[in-house]
């Protein structure tokens, strides 16, 4: 689907407002301030996908977006291998940066992706009045093209170019770079897009 | 000025749903539930590479190398169309990773997709002489026709391997 200029700055709005909670969340998580990136949306042809996800390995926790479209997406909480390390070494209170990531990592990077998304989502449906519950998380931590591909490939329309929806968050204390990333499906998007400009035109 | 006989160039970079047909080197990155299916004419050192996403085209044409049942008739007739015969291709593949397990209950699409793969290479009378297909990681492959229609996996690790 192709969106106008004023649904993508309405889209943005809606990014800023979930992720500034989310930043917030991470920020008393790390009791460190946390800066973010305005919300990026890059409409992605399949075939390129590769350029903006790569062979770097990184965490991906991710939540199929539910409630009141029961499969609307994805929702991703995302961060490359070493700030995962950053993060979960100062969660646990460990010092090392270049150790491997064990189970009590991913339980910790869960637990992270988990209030993050539920901020982004909590923030966007009082927004909104459109509730999207996230589902029960699934960790991977490997290539991100290839978590990425594989949930572009599970989505529920037939597609060839991917709405990419992204908010950079980072903590330069811990040196925690990550990332807030929204794929909707169609549905979720046309819906979103109708709440956003019926509030719009309702005004202050 | 670049040499174009330079040896060290850069492969040909597959993505989704695309093809390639050619000596040069071939690349496809990061395949999770993707399938990488390289086919090399043994005879004429010609190879084709395709990036297959999904199992059936349903009738679709548009991106006839998104889908196994369209993918592999493609890289067949572009195959025969450069002069190969079929008894002396043979294909390999690798990916159809499930990345996510909670999500994979009802779409195992990485599964879905190798078995796809070797039905309609069967179909085709193809010979399927190596897969590295499942599990739970992503994969890089590389293929080189040049250097006997080599295939290499590569991990998030790093490691490299040949199939």
């Amino acid at each position: 689907m192709k969106l106008s200029s004023v649904q993508m700055d309405a889209m943005q709005e809606l990014g800023n407002i979930g992720a500034a909670h989310a930043a917030t969340t991470l920020s008393q998580m790390l009791s460190s301030p946390v800066e973010m990136s305005v919300p990026r949306i890059t409409v992605v042809d399949i075939s390129q996908l590769a350029d903006h996800m790569g062979e770097e390995s990184a965490a991906f926790v991710v939540f199929e977006l539910q409630g009141e479209i029961p499969h609307g997406g994805y929702i991703i909480f995302y961060i490359s291998k070493k700030s995962a390390v950053h993060l979960t070494n100062t969660m646990l209170g460990l010092t090392d940066p270049d150790r491997p990531l064990n189970e009590m990592d991913e339980s910790a990077l869960i637990e992270v992706g988990n209030i993050m998304a539920s901020a982004f989502l909590d923030a966007t449906a009082e927004l909104l009045g459109f509730i999207m519950l996230p589902s029960p998380p699934a960790l991977t931590i490997d290539m991100a093209h290839a978590a990425i591909q594989t949930l572009v490939a599970q989505m529920q329309e037939e597609i060839n170019e991917v709405l990419l929806f992204s908010t950079e968050l980072v903590c330069e204390e811990h040196k925690v770079d990550s990332d807030i990333i929204m794929l909707p499906e169609s549905t979720t998007l046309t819906t979103l897009i109708e709440r956003l400009e019926n509030l719009m035109k309702s005004g202050p | 000025m670049t040499d174009p006989a330079t040896p060290n160039k850069l492969p040909v970079m597959i993505g989704i749903g695309e093809f390639h047909v050619g000596t040069e080197p071939m690349m496809a990155i990061g395949l999770g539930s993707c399938i990488g299916l390289t086919i090399y004419d043994k005879d004429r050192h010609i190879g084709a590479m395709v990036h297959i996403m999904l199992p059936d085209s349903s009738g679709r044409s548009d991106r006839p190398g998104k889908y196994a049942d369209t993918a592999i008739p493609l890289l067949l007739a572009k195959l025969t169309e450069a002069g190969c015969h079929k008894a002396s291709l043979v294909a390999k593949m690798a990916g159809g990773a499930c990345m996510f397990e909670y999500f994979g209950n009802n779409l195992n699409i990485g599964e879905r997709n190798a078995q796809q793969v070797r039905a309609i290479l069967a179909a085709n009378h193809l010979r399927l002489a190596a897969e590295e297909v499942g599990g739970k990681a992503g994969r890089t492959v590389s293929f080189f026709p040049g250097e006997s229609g080599k295939v290499t996996v590569r991990s998030a690790d790093g490691a490299a391997h040949e199939i």
